[in-house]
């Protein structure tokens, strides 16, 4: 590392901070931008992200800045950082669309359309904790409309 | 973490739902027609919003059965019946991405039902087939199209084309269409800025005339193309097809007419057919001292980056970047990726490559080996 890193001090919404060297934070568009705009003082507030999900964005953001890691290894590193319960999965939506992060953001939703492809509706709703809140009646007539889908 | 805390990290239940639209759409976006079908029923939230997606992608899961495979198009209007009866609002964008059905469908009743006036982004990807579906001429009334991807299909433009005014990206692939046509449809695009083209079904010569072009991709045999008028064409990424580069004319042509090339990238990766010589014993051949003829007026002045991968670095790509070495004032970085090879040949390449006389003091060249 050379002589002349710098270290930005991020605090998430429960308070915690983080210190990270300032070539990795900008890999946040929105860190980026307020670096490069000269408006960083002492302390970044987070105000959407908590401290959990910063964890996993770090670990994701240094992970991916790790010089000579084979793209196998980042591969595998991926696959498992998004088996993560949707809850997780929708924190870490929510961040990176804050920290205006594309890469996470798009490995998130493409995370949760996987999660929906070829499932059932009731499969869909498992997985999400999604309460139907059609009535059995109604719930049909859409089914009907569609039959093809339910096939 | 004290147990108040602990309860803002813990999950509501289904929070998914509750997302911002945009975020949603991201999600919904990656989902074929069937899934988004599928999601509506969830709730009253997602079925709202599935509902008024602007955008829909019909893929072969939408297809019911077997039967239904074997005469697609058949199979495929009830769907479509069933897309108009369920969506609420403008298309914005429509993907129908076929490529592994086994029969070619006829989609024409798909392209009769865009919204000529407000379909901006349009992807077509067909399976293989004899002879290949033929655009109909309803379809170049899209006016107000900005992206275009279409693959396995033939382009005849009808008279009354009148462009496409807004296109700003266009794709084509395994496409068949004259010179005539090429021409006449890219002229007729006068905010193209990205043009990618490969595996075109055409022997004959096509010239692009492009103002705007930034980007080009090309994969094929180069000799075909002509850089007739590219002005701000700053980055070109070629796939040779073939090992055909027996002439430094080759280079000259894609180089003569991009004043303003700042990355050239080379792949040898894609789509490239190894004869029967092999390759990866025969020695380099000698590498010519002088630099050619053709190439002896030209500059690049705003070469910034060169990249050549998977290259085999035989006489005509060793001619390349020496040139491009020698001619590049304001090159910073060369990378060259080479085929697996023996080691001893490889660095013997390498040393050759190092002998190259380089205009710009702050080129790099990279190696890259696994």
């Amino acid at each position: 590392m050379s002589s002349s890193t710098k270290f930005l001090t991020l605090k998430t919404c429960d308070d915690k901070k983080f210190v990270l060297d300032e070539a990795i934070a900008v890999r946040s568009q929105t860190i980026k931008n307020m670096v490069e705009d000269d408006c960083v003082s002492n302390v970044i507030p987070l105000p959407n992200v908590n401290s959990k999900t910063m964890t996993k964005v770090i670990e994701y953001w240094k992970k991916h800045s790790e010089e000579g890691v084979s793209k196998d290894v980042l591969m595998d590193f991926d696959k498992a950082f998004v088996k993560v319960h949707h809850s997780i999965l929708h924190a870490l939506i929510l961040a990176a669309n804050f920290l205006n992060d594309k890469e996470i953001l798009d490995m998130m939703c493409q995370e949760v359309a996987d999660r929906i492809k070829g499932k059932t509706p009731e499969e869909i709703r498992k997985e999400f904790d999604i309460k139907n809140d059609f009535t059995p009646e109604e719930e049909e007539e859409i089914r009907k409309e569609n039959a093809w889908a339910f096939e | 973490m004290p147990p108040d805390e602990q309860r803002l990290c813990l999950p509501s239940p289904d929070r998914l739902s509750k997302l911002a639209i945009h975020l949603i759409d991201d999600i919904l976006n990656r989902l074929s027609f069937r899934d988004v079908v599928r999601t509506s029923t969830l709730s009253k939230d997602w079925q709202y919003t599935c509902r008024r997606i602007p955008q829909v992608k019909f893929d072969q899961t939408v297809w019911e059965t077997p039967e239904d495979l074997t005469s697609p198009t058949i199979g495929f209007i009830p769907i479509l019946r069933s897309f108009f009866r369920f969506h609420i609002g403008i298309t914005l964008k429509v993907t129908l991405d076929i490529i592994s059905l086994k029969v070619c469908p006829n989609v024409d009743r798909l392209i009769f039902l865009l919204d000529t006036n407000f379909i901006q982004h349009f992807v077509l990807k067909l399976p293989f087939s004899y002879p290949r579906y033929s655009l109909p001429f309803f379809f170049f009334y899209c006016s107000a199209l900005r992206h275009l991807y279409l693959m396995e299909c033939e382009i005849l433009v009808p008279s009354f084309f009148q462009g496409f005014n807004k296109l700003i990206s266009l794709k084509l692939k395994s496409v068949t269409l004259s010179s005539d046509t090429f021409e006449g449809l890219i002229s007729n695009c006068p905010l193209l800025e990205d043009l990618v083209l490969k595996d075109i079904h055409n022997p004959y010569l096509m010239s692009i005339s492009a103002p705007k072009l930034r980007s080009f991709v090309f994969r094929g045999d180069i000799q075909l193309i002509y850089l007739e008028n590219v002005p701000l064409l700053s980055n070109i990424l070629y796939e040779p097809r073939d090992l055909v580069l027996e002439d430094e004319d080759d280079f000259a042509n894609i180089f003569s007419s991009v004043p303003a090339l700042e990355c050239f990238s080379w792949d040898h990766f894609e789509g490239c057919i190894l004869g029967d010589g092999d390759y990866f014993e025969s020695v380099p051949q000698e590498v010519v001292d002088e630099i050619p003829a053709s190439f002896s007026d030209m500059t690049f002045n705003h070469l910034r980056t060169v990249k050549f991968y998977d290259v085999l670095l035989e006489e005509g790509e060793m001619q390349l970047i020496k040139v491009l070495l020698a001619k590049s004032p304001a090159l910073v970085k060369m990378e060259i990726k080479p085929r697996q090879m023996e080691t001893k040949k490889s660095l013997k390449l390498l040393v050759e490559i190092t002998k190259f006389q380089r205009a710009s003091s702050k080129a790099e060249v990279v190696y890259l080996v696994d």
